[in-house]
């Protein structure tokens, strides 16, 4: 097991959302503030590491030909169990998360990861994987959350830090989401090719 | 197609392979099932504390006394009363209790606006009256609609939601434009919530 290559992977290399362009509906949709940033960046991380685990654990008894089928079921069911413990013990995130909680089941960083790591690879990797692409995942949320909520709303956390007036209220709309995700993927591309020329 | 796909494709449509593929699928949605039925067990009871809460307290912002005001259950609602609510959706009917009295109903009704559905909660007292008027939930177009759902002043000065308090069944059916103010391009908006207050009250009519 390699964390320090995984972690690597995860967070720059192959970064879910910068370099994959996967689970690009929630991260859009959800980064307007840090609190929701990090509510859904946690429970995306609980859950792919969730269900890397269980999928790599039975990947020798899952038939080829029903593998998504299989997959869904217990990505929901994982995701159903989040959304029920959110509404039970924070409402508050629960809330301003809205339905893009169960929308996870359909998120492809989980699907994709289960796809394309943890049917192929051992428990234990296949749990440090889940860890890595949801820090990666996290990571890219906050930036953006971060981005958006202090240039956009002039806020950081609930804090003002800029006055009423000042800031640019296009960032919180979906059109400033997509601005701010565009200039981070290019930043990303751009940085990635920087450093493959000075190897 | 070659013949060596046609091949595979018959060895996978074995009927031992096709029950395999059902049975492996079955236990894992009964697997599933059940891990969800523990978590449902755990979380059923404080989630429906929580949505209690919010319903609380969307209630208390349409009663005279909030502090002193206590509420029921939710009341059976009878053939009577859904149809009294006519064409609005009469979602749930709350008694308020001050003192161990009633001191009227606290109704919840859905009504349209222009963009969907306005939830709202309408407060009735003993006689009657509209107590209050409080918006649960809505999708308004932000800054028209919205105006009406955040009880912003109409060009007769007072809340849009506000004007409402002290109406009774007494008044007539309540009309945008005769006897209620509409916040200027919201008209629709501000009817919606109107047919909801109207509801209200014949509701609150036929309880007595």
């Amino acid at each position: 097991m390699n964390f320090g290559k995984q972690l690597k992977e995860g967070l720059l290399t192959q970064n879910p959302v910068l370099v994959q362009v996967l689970g690009m509906c929630s991260t859009m949709a959800i980064t307007t503030s840090i609190a929701n940033g990090i509510g859904m960046g946690v429970s995306v991380l609980i859950i792919l590491t969730a269900s890397n685990i269980v999928i790599s654990a039975i990947r020798k008894i899952v038939p080829d030909k029903i593998r998504i089928a299989m997959f869904i079921v217990v990505i929901a069911g994982f995701v159903t169990c989040v959304d029920l413990l959110l509404q039970a013990f924070v409402p508050a995130i629960a809330q301003s998360l809205g339905v893009f909680i169960p929308l996870i089941v359909v998120n492809c960083i989980i699907l994709g990861r289960a796809e394309s790591f943890s049917y192929k690879n051992g428990v234990g990797a296949s749990f440090v994987d889940g860890i890595c692409q949801g820090l990666g995942y996290t990571a890219v949320l906050l930036v953006m959350c971060f981005i958006r909520e202090l240039l956009g709303a002039g806020t950081l956390a609930g804090f003002r830090i800029i006055p009423e007036q000042f800031p640019i209220g296009v960032l919180t709309l979906p059109v400033g989401g997509f601005l701010v995700l565009g200039f981070l993927i290019a930043a990303m591309q751009w940085a990635l090719s920087k450093s493959k020329e000075g190897k | 197609m070659s013949n060596e796909v046609k091949s595979k494709e018959k060895v996978q449509m074995d009927p031992a392979y096709i029950i395999k593929l059902t049975v492996t699928l079955f236990l894992t949605c009964v697997v599933v099932a059940a891990a969800l039925g523990g978590v449902n067990a755990v979380t059923e009871e404080k989630i429906a504390d929580i949505n209690w809460e919010n319903t609380v307290n969307a209630m208390k912002a349409v009663v005279a006394d909030p502090e002193g005001t206590t509420f029921s259950e939710a009341l059976p609602l009878s053939d009577e009363m859904i149809a009294a609510a006519g064409s609005v959706t009469l979602d749930s009917v709350y008694e308020a209790q001050a003192d161990g009295q009633s001191a009227g109903y606290a109704i919840k009704v859905v009504a349209s606006g222009s963009q969907g559905k306005i939830e709202m909660m309408v407060g009735v007292d003993g006689e009657g009256a509209v107590t209050g008027v409080s918006i649960v939930k809505n999708s308004e177009t932000a800054g028209i609609g919205s105006k009406v759902m955040n009880n912003e002043n109409t060009a007769a000065g007072v809340g849009v939601l506000t004007q409402f308090e002290g109406r009774t069944a007494a008044d007539g059916v309540l009309t945008v434009g005769s006897n209620v103010d509409a916040i200027s391009g919201a008209t629709v908006s501000t009817r919606g919530v109107t047919n909801g207050v109207n509801a209200a009250l014949a509701v609150a009519g036929v309880m007595g």
